[in-house]
């Protein structure tokens, strides 16, 4: 259960967010276009992830993305991140601060995007797939009862494995192991050429 | 991107899910800010949630389910159109335009049972019959939820579906209980 998760390899070479970051902080205001850019393309999407997972909101977690790389450029350009290659760490800690204040209802949606909204589309980002919905239909009719009930009641409101055992008379345990089987088999149909695994 | 190992897929879920305890969460969500590969899996896996629950939304998928779920359903906002047949019992039923969502509950006595098998028959294939294995349910509930696919019996002429529910186990199987849907298409009433 507790993945082994040490990014702090001490021979790991520089990742490239590191070096863009520094470039960035190197040059005059301004001056780094590309950099910024780049620093956007790497970076947005993973901060994007970030403000789903934490706000389960497509919305809410795009002005997360767009508040935390404007921050981030904004220190960046100012010099005001001294160690410009911990880069990384900045982009969490900002991460966690805006989502702590999105949840307090102090920083309303509106006055993050009127604040930063020269910075916003700074560079394409990656975006995430999406779906034929009647190819999921049809992948999932071709699972077994239990495989789909776990999964329809899993994935409609995103239910913990506890929550979706006691409705269907199974333990916590059993539903995970369906679920990873299910996901699996899913996962394979509707996209035969790509494995979970 | 990260020299850290990538996280499993089960890692991922729980994660996504909220199965992680703070500690854990605290370290994927470092890891997530450093790996593309395993960031890009987890999207696909939220895809793969979101196609889910988009296909449950336009009618596609039939299930066995829970009441809770159906409760969940309809607070936040789907219509539903509920048919609930006592033991052995039967009912008229239709779809209306704006249903979003048809569930019925099926009254069974399920305590003891250790496996379950539903059987259903249409009338309008009376030479096919379609077996489901090992459905889940709680023995407490009482009954079992099953959703249909809305959007085919939307299209689906009159027609009567014959369900029989059967207790499966070492010994054999035994009938639980029979169940007729009378279907007509919806007539504006």
């Amino acid at each position: 259960m507790e993945p082994s998760l040490d990014t702090s390899a001490a021979e790991a070479p520089e990742p490239p967010e590191a070096r863009v970051a520094r470039r960035i902080a190197r040059s005059a205001p301004g001056e780094a276009r590309e950099a910024e850019a780049e620093l956007y393309r790497l970076l947005a999407p993973r901060a994007r992830r970030y403000g789903l997972r934490h706000l389960r909101d497509a919305h809410a977690a795009a002005d997360l993305m767009q508040h935390v790389m404007a921050l981030t450029l904004e220190q960046l350009r100012n010099g005001r991140l001294r160690e410009p290659e911990r880069v990384l760490s900045f982009v969490l800690g900002a991460c966690r601060l805006t989502v702590m204040d999105l949840r307090r209802g102090e920083r309303r949606r509106e006055e993050l995007l009127q604040r930063y909204a020269d910075d916003l589309s700074i560079a394409d980002v990656h975006v995430a797939p999406r779906l034929d919905h009647q190819r999921v239909a049809d992948c999932l009719e071709q699972l077994p009862e239990r495989e789909r009930s776990v999964l329809l009641m899993t994935f409609y409101d995103d239910q913990a494995s506890d929550a979706v055992g006691r409705q269907l008379g199974l333990s916590a345990g059993n539903v995970r192991v369906i679920r990873h089987r299910g996901i699996d088999r899913l996962r394979r149909c509707v996209e035969p050429a790509r494995s979970l695994s | 991107m990260s020299a850290a190992p990538h996280l499993s897929v089960e890692t991922l879920l729980d994660y996504w899910l909220h199965e992680t305890d703070a500690p854990t969460t605290d370290a994927i969500d470092e890891h997530l800010l450093a790996c593309d590969a395993c960031g890009e899996r987890l999207d696909e896996l939220v895809a793969l949630g979101t196609g889910v629950g988009a296909a449950v939304r336009a009618g596609m998928v039939s299930a066995i389910t829970s009441a809770a779920f159906v409760q969940r359903l309809a607070a936040q906002g789907l219509r539903v159109r509920e048919y609930r047949l006592a033991h052995n019992g039967s009912v008229d039923c239709t779809v209306a335009p704006d249903d979003e969502l048809l569930v019925s509950h099926l009254e069974v006595p399920l305590q003891g049972v250790e496996r379950l098998d539903a059987i259903a028959r249409l009338s309008l294939e009376p030479d096919v019959e379609h077996r489901l294995h090992d459905i889940p349910f709680d023995p407490r509930a009482g009954e079992v939820l099953y959703l249909p696919k809305l959007a085919q019996v939307r299209r689906m002429p009159a027609h009567t579906l014959h369900v029989t529910l059967l207790a499966v186990d070492g010994s054999g199987t035994r009938e639980l209980g029979r169940y007729a849907f009378r279907h007509r298409p919806w007539d504006g009433a």
